[in-house]
């Protein structure tokens, strides 16, 4: 078992030249990136096939895919870790990469995305906890130092281990002896190591969860037909079990054959990791029948546009295909493979060409899920020409997309150079562990339903997370005229609803059911009764004449109708409207052959308006972070930097007690 | 039980609204601005868009305020549809702005501040009424434009990345003018006014009672079913005066709740 551990350190100490044409290659690619992104920069997302109507493409599908990756690497290392399925030991490490990596690939897509990169610091300055973005950004950056805190943790042995090789350069050396925290090796070390990756395992489990739900908020909290679904947050946990498992699936037979780890990462990894993928993908399927059957069997109005394009319409073959080729086939290919014994010897292909589908799969099917909703939207664009409307990347799109999966494998490809991508310590651990139980013959495997219990825990750890001054305008020939007004404010009548023999329990007729549903209660304003008295030049009442009663408003005048005078000269208008704060009222009459024409207007005040204030009905619209919206989130990812203070900690305690062995030794 | 749930919602929401306001949320004056739209006198002649364009030099391929061509059913026949912003009391875009750069202000409208915008397009997912643009790339400018610096209530000079929409004019509205697509519809289909005073008015200055209009004209909001509360009324487009949309022209069914 030895020589194992030497095919690694000469893996780690040894490139070929295939090894640096791969770096190469993955250079040209990634510089390649970089220079759609810097044209992309200066000329704008014109570039990009985005328009107004799909505002969304495969930058943001590209980063729901490698956080969706990033799962990968928490559910073989951290599941299996917690419930202490020992065979996981040669796939830790490379896992945990994965997850790194994946997800410093996946967050700067977003700011591939942004139009002005150059306000991200926005997003600290002004940003609001109200916002699906915020809180991707929030869980997000924790997710990410969780991931390197986990990565660096289990490889601290290990680089002790590395340190006193003297096969290794002497920078090398130093850099990993600086990293390894003066690691002695000591039972104390050990014991406060376990502790501190323990707690870690636990906690990157509710954390992956949260990123993926959250993710799945962007579209989720929105109202489009798709999106609008509350499926969504699970649907896309699963997603990612599903690819995340299938890319560390896909990493393992890339790594065993380049690097000759068949030692390490045996047939039987790939058996026990594949039935886990195949019970994610049984499941992923069991999520997208329930997404897809119930918005298919209702054909509600706004969806059915989305349901006829992704089953018949422009998306059907897409669609489709990844329905057949990264879920359906997958399910077939490990069922036999894994399920007969006398194929057992294919599994590791099998298991391999599956994962390297559902991965494929998984990358076409979030673009499925971003961009055929946003081309069916409530109210499809007009007089627009096609490609405003229809999307469909641009090379700058592509080039980007594929400079970061270059990224990917460029930052993995050197990871795994220089670092041991196998856990030394933790393989060494499990072999000694196996030899002393050899008799007892203990099995310590994992069943995914008991994966599954473990996320749907965590996903309900989520859940916590929710003048009346009488001037006088003589006119010309008849007699003239005067109006005087005055007001008074009436309490208006409530209306109570006659008690009509209605059945104890039964709702009364007048009731209006709907009256719940409104959603600002009507504030009552008493009417205003406006007395405009016309009386002639010696005072004397002009009965029996039409006045026109008026409202001037900001913009124009709104007539209120005509009332005659009575016999005292005294017309009467009641106004019942909906107006608030002082507005004038003004009473004209028009003259006829007695009497000149004659108005006067009058400041009215019914009610006062209201201070002003943002309207009730928008609960999350306040500029300032509310309490009951911040306390979740505070909650929350507090606890998660909290543990992750803890961790430091445990480490300091660590390298302390490094230092003093060293120093006693 | 529904009238516990509603109050105390109602009286949580009150208790969180009334809080101190930053300086921008505060309207410059206490007014609650409305647009009632009638769909029956609409001609579908586009001149609110026209003016719209003009005035604030909206950047090619947008509309501030676009006309659709609608059919709700086969049976009820086509008619055209002015779509500004709806200015929602409940709005989408603002919930989930993560950088508060589309805010609501106390005279409901809502603002775009494009000295914040990071141009995430948040808010176009959210937006259901499409009634938001983005400059994908650097707008043409012209010298008019330019010679003035950016505010919120003119909504230019526009910029590269970042959100462009209606925002009721507020310019206009400061010196007591109605908004430009009001004031340049030649049919008088678009009325505009304070809610507080009930009352809105036309480009013909035919001032008409929100609460009487709305209640007697059966007037309702675009897609009220999703609760986004819009500040714009459409009175609904029975008996037309005009003629409809040309049928060979594709045209958008909306199924709001009023197919019945």
């Amino acid at each position: 078992m030895k020589n194992r551990e030497e095919q690694l350190v000469q893996q780690m100490t040894h490139s070929s030249a295939r090894y640096y044409a791969w770096l190469a290659l993955l250079g040209a690619a990634f510089l390649l990136g970089l220079v759609a992104y810097a044209i992309q920069v200066r000329k704008g997302l014109i570039v990009t096939g985005l328009r107004d109507q799909v505002s969304w493409g495969i930058y943001i599908s590209s980063f729901v895919f490698w956080v969706g990756v990033s799962k990968g690497g928490t559910m073989i290392s951290a599941i299996l870790r917690v419930t202490n399925a020992e065979w996981r030991s040669p796939m830790t490490r490379l896992s945990e990469a994965i997850t790194l990596l994946a997800l410093i690939t996946g967050a700067p897509m977003i700011i591939a995305d942004l139009g002005r990169p150059d306000r991200i610091w926005n997003l600290l300055r002004h940003g609001r906890i109200q916002s699906p973005l915020i809180w991707d950004f929030l869980s997000v950056m924790t997710y990410l130092t969780a991931c390197v805190i986990y990565f660096y943790l289990p490889l601290i042995p290990d680089l002790a281990i590395l340190a006193d090789d003297t096969r290794f350069p002497k920078w090398r050396r130093t850099i990993y002896r600086t990293l390894s925290l003066s690691w002695r090796n000591t039972p104390e070390q050990h014991q406060l190591l376990e502790r501190a990756i323990h707690a870690m395992a636990i906690i990157v489990i509710p954390l992956a969860i949260s990123v993926h739900t959250v993710v799945s908020w962007i579209f989720a909290m929105t109202l489009r037909p798709g999106w609008n679904s509350t499926i969504y947050g699970p649907y896309f946990v699963v997603g990612a079990i599903y690819s995340g498992g299938a890319a560390v699936l896909v990493a393992m037979w890339a790594l065993r054959r380049a690097m000759h780890l068949e030692d390490y990462i045996q047939a039987v990894h790939f058996r026990k990791l594949g039935k886990l993928l195949l019970a994610s993908t049984l499941v992923y399927l069991y999520f997208n029948i329930n997404e897809y059957l119930t918005v298919g069997y209702k054909l509600e109005g706004f969806e059915r546009d989305l349901v006829e394009s992704l089953f018949i319409g422009r998306y059907a073959k897409m669609f489709w295909s990844v329905q057949l080729l990264g879920v359906i086939i997958p399910i077939a290919i490990l069922m036999i493979f894994l399920l007969v014994k006398r194929l057992k010897r294919f599994s590791v292909g099998a298991v391999g060409i599956s994962s390297l589908f559902i991965v494929i799969g998984a990358w076409v099917k979030r673009f499925l899920i971003v961009v055929p909703t946003l081309e069916t939207p409530f109210l499809p664009a007009q007089r627009i020409p096609a490609e405003w409307t229809h999307y469909s990347p641009t090379w700058i799109e592509w080039a980007i997309v594929a400079g970061a999966l270059a990224g990917f494998l460029l930052g993995y490809s050197l990871v795994a150079k220089f670092f041991p991508i196998v856990s030394i310590w933790e393989t060494r651990e499990h072999e000694q562990a196996v030899e002393a139980s050899r008799e007892l013959r203990q099995k310590p495997t994992l069943s995914p339903a008991r994966t599954i219990a473990i996320t749907l825990v965590g996903l309900l750890v989520l859940l916590c997370a929710p003048s009346a001054s009488a001037g006088t305008k003589p006119k010309e020939p008849p007699k003239s005229a005067s109006v005087t007004l005055s007001y008074q404010v009436v309490e208006q009548k409530q209306e109570t609803p006659v008690a009509t023999g209605t059945a104890p329990g039964t709702i009364g007729t007048l009731e209006n059911p709907f009256a719940n549903r409104r959603s600002h209660e009507e504030v009552a304003i008493p009417a205003v009764l406006v007395l405009a008295k016309l009386t002639d030049a010696s005072g004397a009442p002009l009965a029996f004449k039409p006045m026109s009663f008026s409202v001037r408003t900001y913009f124009g005048a709104l007539s209120l109708g005509n009332r005659p005078t009575g016999a005292d000269g005294v017309a009467k208008m009641k106004i019942t409207d909906h107006r608030f704060g002082a507005y004038a009222v003004s009473a004209s009459f028009s003259g006829d052959d007695i009497a000149a024409g004659a108005s006067n207007s009058l400041e009215v005040t019914a009610a006062p308006r209201p201070a002003p204030a943002l309207p009730e009905q928008g609960m999350l619209i306040t500029p300032y972070p509310t309490f009951w919206i911040t306390l979740p989130f505070a909650l929350f990812f507090g606890s998660m930097w909290g543990v992750f203070v803890y961790i430091a900690f445990l480490v300091r305690r660590v390298h302390k007690i490094g230092i003093m062995k060293g120093s006693a030794g | 039980m529904a009238a516990f749930g509603g109050t105390s919602l109602k009286s949580a929401a009150r208790a969180i609204m009334q809080s101190v306001l930053p300086a921008r949320s505060q309207a410059p004056t206490n007014q609650k601005w409305v647009m009632v739209i009638d769909l029956a006198k609409c001609d579908g002649c586009r001149d609110c868009t026209k003016a719209c364009n003009k005035m604030h030099y909206v950047p090619p391929m947008q509309e501030w305020i676009k006309v659709y061509e609608v059919a709700d059913n086969p049976a009820a026949g086509e008619y055209y549809l002015p779509r500004p912003c709806m200015h929602c009391d409940n709005p989408p875009c603002v919930r989930a702005c993560p950088v508060g750069a589309t805010f609501k202000r106390t005279d409901g409208i809502v603002i775009q501040d494009n000295d914040r915008c990071i141009g995430c397009r948040e808010c176009i997912a959210q937006c259901p009424y499409s009634a938001r643009s983005f400059n994908w790339g650097e707008p043409p400018h012209t010298p008019e434009e330019t010679s003035v610096p950016y505010s919120t209530d003119r909504m230019y000079p526009h910029r590269k990345g970042t959100i462009e929409k209606c925002g009721f004019c507020p310019h206009m509205l400061r010196e007591g003018k109605l908004p430009v697509c009001a004031s340049a519809c030649t049919m008088g289909a678009v009325y505009f006014g304070d809610e507080l005073e009930d009352a809105v008015t036309n480009s013909k200055r035919e001032t008409i009672q929100l609460s009487k209009v709305a209640k007697r004209g059966a007037g309702y909001r675009l897609m009220e079913e999703l609760g986004t509360e819009p500040r714009v009324y459409y009175l609904p487009p029975a008996n037309r005066k005009y003629a409809a949309p040309d049928q060979s022209a594709k045209l958008v069914q909306i199924q709001p709740a009023r197919t019945a």
